[in-house]
């Protein structure tokens, strides 16, 4: 079966800096891939030029199996107008760490925006689907409420909610957890866990291992702007074989 | 010393006064809301437009704002009906307040524009909005809430400068004081009069400003 | 008919002039109003209720007036008690005023927003109140308030146009008198404008220079 998202030879630099040095990694239908690794290790910058919010300087992304974000124009890598970048990036779905609610909408407003202004739905249909997907992430009685009279754990489910109203091939997770606060944290793991038991396919970068080892169906772990031991999460956790991930997982586990 | 203040006279043009009032506040409003146009229409172009647009509202706003408005009022006024556009003392002054107030404006909506954090702007661009959509359906909405205050404070200014209307014979408030200067020589109880009001007014628009604030949520 | 640059070489000295004119009541005006502004500051930040109130009524009052309603007032006002400014005189007085109240709303925010864990450090180093003024709260809110000073001169140089309305012969007064002998109104109003902008630019410039010289960014 053909692979959702193929990341091929990935490579970024910020400056001198490589952040992304020749990632490669390959996301099927169904799959829940979680990204770990220390902080500056590049798993946001990958999300991010997945996303297509970050330009990258070589290798290629494709999302079923079309090339994502370039173009190549008789051998010259050309990056895509912006029109083509906005289509692409309608296709996948992203959760950011702060939320980044529109703080101008209600929640309701918010899971419709892309869905009138993107896919150029009618209001009455946007605003059924937008419901739904509330009530999908136990938000009904709160589609009303601007982002700032809602808890940080409700304004990032309103965010997943806004991602996957788009019907996204894959959705994006950067760290959804780490801006909340401990009791509010569940509430949100939640709801991913029980996507993944609906069968999205999901990118998670997260800091939360058991979370990872009990939700995705692979793990990946990158250092340094590469992936440096991917495979079954029980296997990646519990027996790690590099020394760089038995040294981060010791520090997670302090 | 041995001046006896006396608002007899006063009293009697209190009428001119107020109506001059009124006209100060209705050219102000007018040049507010023109000038309201022209600063979003010009904080667009510099924050999204392409780079000639950006330099172009620079120009206007770099001009507009080291030139005084009364430099302003008297081009408007004096040279530009010698080029065939001609229009009353009241209508000339409004439009140049516009004029003034947009290059003001535009930075006040510029400011607000490009406060909009960066994960905000990283949604839009997420859930697939081009360019022109996050523009209007972001930034826009959110400027023009925060920049509220900041447009607030421009109304007062704007407001005491309609004063400068008396030089073009405009029978604002500022024009009918020194009439009434003229006429009586109560020198000392119109100007205190004058200065009463304009306080008076701009302390009434400051408090509705506040009022204003608190009924919308800031983001 | 004469030229535009006939009738400006016949003016340029008058021009100058006004130039002068212009810069030299807006240099005395900013003088005047950083001391003045500067007491009170001061008095409105430090002098209590009783001190602050009468400069709380100044400074509220004056900035609530349009310019050019100060400006009459200082022209017509003392001749009410027998007195008879000359409009330089009373023009520079009212700007002196205007910009003293914007200096002293400007420093009173600028020290208010110093931590208070400021004063008690420099108390605990046991400095004076003069001192801890003097060494530590006054040079942050310098700091502070430069770039809004170079603006407040800009306003003034602008604000000195309206001096022409009471007959003081500065820039836009001797534009206005070219105006009325050679009627190159166009050409004059627009030289006008060009020379106040290069003034206020002058003024903008040599700030940033100054707040770069003096590290104050």
């Amino acid at each position: 079966m053909e692979p959702i998202l193929t990341i091929k030879d990935l490579t970024k630099s910020f400056g001198t800096h490589r952040v992304l040095d020749g990632v490669d990694l390959d996301v099927h239908a169904g799959d829940v891939v979680s990204l770990i690794g220390a902080s500056g290790s590049g798993k946001t910058t990958l999300l991010r030029c997945v996303d297509l919010l970050e330009q990258f300087d070589a290798g290629e992304i494709r999302l079923d199996g079309e090339l994502m974000g370039y173009r190549s124009d008789g051998g010259r890598r050309m990056r895509l107008s912006g029109r083509e970048l906005a289509r692409q990036r309608s296709r996948m779905g992203m959760v950011f760490q702060s939320y980044n609610l529109f703080p101008h909408l209600t929640a309701l407003r918010n899971v419709m925006l892309g869905l009138t202004k993107v896919r150029r739905l009618p209001a009455a249909e946007a605003r059924e689907i937008a419901e739904h997907w509330l009530d999908r992430v136990g938000l009904a009685n709160r589609q009303d409420y601007y982002p700032s009279a809602i808890s940080g754990g409700q304004q990032q489910r309103v965010a997943i909610a806004r991602a996957l109203a788009m019907e996204p091939r894959l959705l994006l997770l950067d760290e959804v957890t780490s801006a909340l606060d401990p009791e509010l944290v569940q509430e949100v793991l939640l709801t991913i866990r029980r996507l993944a038991e609906a069968g999205t396919t999901m990118l998670i970068v997260t800091h939360e291992m058991r979370f990872a080892r009990q939700v995705s169906t692979r793990t990946v772990f990158m250092d340094q702007g590469a992936i440096v031991e991917e495979g079954d999460p029980a296997i990646i956790l519990g027996e790690p074989r590099s020394r760089r991930l038995k040294e981060f997982l010791s520090s997670m586990a302090n | 010393m041995g001046y006896a203040l006396d608002f007899a006279a006063v009293l009697r043009g209190l009428d001119q006064l107020l109506w001059g009032l009124a006209l100060g506040l209705m050219m102000g409003l007018a040049g507010l809301a023109a000038g309201s146009a022209i600063g979003i229409a010009g904080a667009l172009a510099h924050v999204f437009g392409p780079p000639p647009a950006r330099a172009l509202v620079r120009l206007y706003v770099g001009l507009i704002r080291n030139v005084p408005i009364l430099v302003l009022a008297l081009f408007a006024y004096f040279a530009l009906p010698q080029y065939g556009i001609r229009f009353s003392n009241i209508t000339t002054f409004a439009a140049v307040l516009a004029v003034y107030a947009g290059a003001y404006l535009t930075e006040s909506f510029r400011a607000a524009m490009i406060t909009v954090p960066q994960g905000i702007l990283d949604a839009g661009r997420s859930i697939g909005l081009t360019g022109s959509g996050i523009a209007l359906w972001i930034v826009l909405p959110i400027a023009l809430r925060n920049a509220l205050p900041s447009v607030g404070n421009n109304f007062i200014s704007l407001f005491k400068d309609t004063s400068i209307a008396a030089v073009i014979a405009v029978p604002e408030l500022t024009f009918q004081a020194r009439k009434i200067n003229n006429e009586s020589f109560r020198v000392i109880e119109v100007w205190l009069t004058a200065s009463f009001l304009y306080v008076g007014t701009c302390a009434l628009i400051a408090v509705a400003l506040r009022r204003l604030e608190a009924r919308f949520p800031r983001f | 008919m004469q030229s535009f640059l006939d009738v400006l070489a016949l003016s340029s000295a008058a021009l100058l002039h006004g130039v002068a004119i212009t810069v030299a009541v807006s240099a005395i005006a900013v003088a005047a109003g950083l001391v003045l502004g500067a007491a009170f500051g001061l008095v409105l930040t430090y002098g209590g209720t009783v001190m602050a109130f009468p400069v709380r009524v100044i400074v509220d009052v004056v900035r609530g007036t349009p310019v050019l309603v100060l400006i009459l007032a200082c022209f017509y006002m003392p001749a009410g008690i027998g007195l008879s400014p000359g409009p330089l005189t009373a023009g520079a007085l009212a700007l002196s005023v205007f910009c003293a109240s914007h200096v002293g709303e400007t420093l009173r925010g600028a020290l208010l927003a110093i931590p208070l864990a400021q004063t008690d450090a420099a108390g605990s180093i046991g400095l004076t109140f003069a001192q801890t003024l003097g060494y530590v709260l006054v040079p942050q809110a310098i700091r502070q308030i430069a770039p809004n000073l170079v603006n407040t001169a800009v306003e003034i140089v602008k604000a000195s146009s309206l001096l022409s309305a009471i007959g003081v012969g500065e820039l836009l007064l001797t534009t206005q008198e070219i105006i009325g002998r050679s009627f190159k109104t166009m050409e004059f109003y627009a030289l006008a404008g060009g020379l106040y902008l290069a003034i206020n630019l002058l003024i903008a410039t040599g700030g940033s220079w100054l707040e770069r010289r003096y590290r104050l960014r």
